[in-house]
């Protein structure tokens, strides 16, 4: 319960899943590509997790392990895993792992996160402080939400820095001092 | 978790621990007759012309600042001192050279403050630069070891400057870890295979992994 309120948590359970009906269902409009609002056994759809899961608890649905999960991403991870584009896979990548591995019982997708974020932090740590006036960098945009967090407040805390040692006013001038004084008519 | 989502997880800015800073003593030579100062934080003076005094850094910038004292620099605060300890800092990859808590916000201060009072000053504050630019770069060195089975991280005679840049990256950054490392995810066999070959590097770790030690007030 300590991540209700969380919204990165709530987001994160948008993220879609493709699954399989296992129960035939009527009058309901899950399926946009249907005619009628029946969903017959056997039918593909894709579903938001918080759905899927609760359909998966009532047995009417079974999961596929979703598309950012597959092969093809875990050999680009395996190859060069700071260059891998995330966010376009999946931008809340560990938190959506981490709920979906218990539910399609995929024992590997655990190691997969870890794996990736261990080998994705030493690049976020070394960019990060580095670069913190390039805001232009493109580097941010490959990261998840996650990291992205990690990467600003790196960045942050050394432009506070920056900005503290390299000084400037110590006091500010209060907007109303050194304002002429209007005649009084 | 509240802060989880929020970027700036820094407890400090830098204002602020400059502030802390300013509590330090330094040495004054005064050149004004003055009675004792009672404050809460203590008793200061009596003040004689040209018997120098200790008070806080505070204190000696607000005198400093009406002309009625010059500040006599620290003693570390030498370029013969600040020389060897930037050797010292070069020699070694892990090891930090001893220097005051917070050497970068005294220096600061004093730059801003007093540089009449500093012998070779555009010297000296090269000399502070150069230091802090090597020890920052160790301690990303030494960050680049975080792992999943780290804890917490030791890193001696950090200073609070230093601790406070990278304390909302390393925080977030252990959670991670933490989050990443939880047994549900992964399976308790690949643990003990992964464990193996990790042995030898485990023990180096040992000797700097436990926690920032940063005077108490600073932990994570």
């Amino acid at each position: 319960m300590s991540k209700y309120y969380d919204i990165d948590d709530i987001i994160a359970d948008e993220e879609v899943v493709s699954v399989i009906f296992q129960k035939a269902v009527s009058g309901v409009g899950i399926d946009p590509s249907s005619e009628t609002d029946n969903v017959e056994v056997g039918s593909k759809v894709e579903l938001p997790l918080w759905l899927a899961h609760e359909l998966q608890l009532r047995q009417a649905v079974s999961m596929n392990v979703p598309s950012c999960f597959n092969q093809k991403t875990r050999l680009e991870i395996q190859a060069d895993s700071a260059c891998v584009n995330l966010r376009s896979r999946c931008p809340y990548f560990y938190e959506f792992g981490s709920k979906i591995a218990p539910l399609v019982s995929d024992r590997t997708i655990g190691p997969l996160l870890l794996s990736a974020f261990k080998s994705r932090y030493k690049e976020v740590l070394t960019k990060a402080h580095t670069a913190a006036f390039s805001a232009a960098s493109k580097y941010p945009s490959l990261l998840t939400k996650e990291e992205n967090n990690l990467y600003e407040s790196a960045q942050s805390s050394m432009a506070a820095f920056k900005k503290w040692r390299m000084g400037g006013p110590r006091f500010q001038r209060a907007s109303v001092l050194g304002r002429k004084r209007k005649p009084i008519e | 978790m509240a802060g989880q989502s929020d970027p700036h997880l820094s407890i400090f800015s830098a204002e602020e621990v400059e502030f802390i800073a300013e509590d330090e003593m330094v040495e004054i030579v005064p050149n004004l007759r003055m009675d004792a100062l009672n404050f809460i934080c203590g008793d200061f003076g009596p003040f004689f012309p040209q018997i120098a005094n200790q008070v806080p850094l505070w204190l000696a910038v607000a005198l400093k600042k009406r002309g009625k004292c010059t500040i006599r620099p620290p003693q570390w605060m030498t370029i013969e001192k600040l020389t060897q300890v930037l050797e010292a800092e070069r020699d070694s990859q892990r090891v930090f050279e001893q220097l005051p808590f917070h050497y970068v916000e005294i220096s600061r201060l004093l730059f801003d403050h007093a540089r009449d009072d500093i012998p070779d000053v555009y010297m000296v504050r090269s000399l502070i630069e150069d230091i802090r630019d090597v020890r920052f770069h160790k301690v990303e060195t030494s960050l680049e070891t975080l792992n999943e089975r780290a804890l917490a991280l030791k890193i001696n005679n950090l200073s609070a400057m230093e601790v406070n840049i990278v304390r909302p990256f390393v925080g977030r950054a252990l959670q991670a870890f933490y989050k990443h490392d939880s047994p549900e995810l992964i399976p308790d066999q690949e643990r003990v295979l992964d464990r193996r070959p990790q042995v030898v590097s485990n023990a180096t770790r040992l000797s700097y992994g436990a926690i920032f030690r940063t005077n108490g007030c600073l932990e994570f």
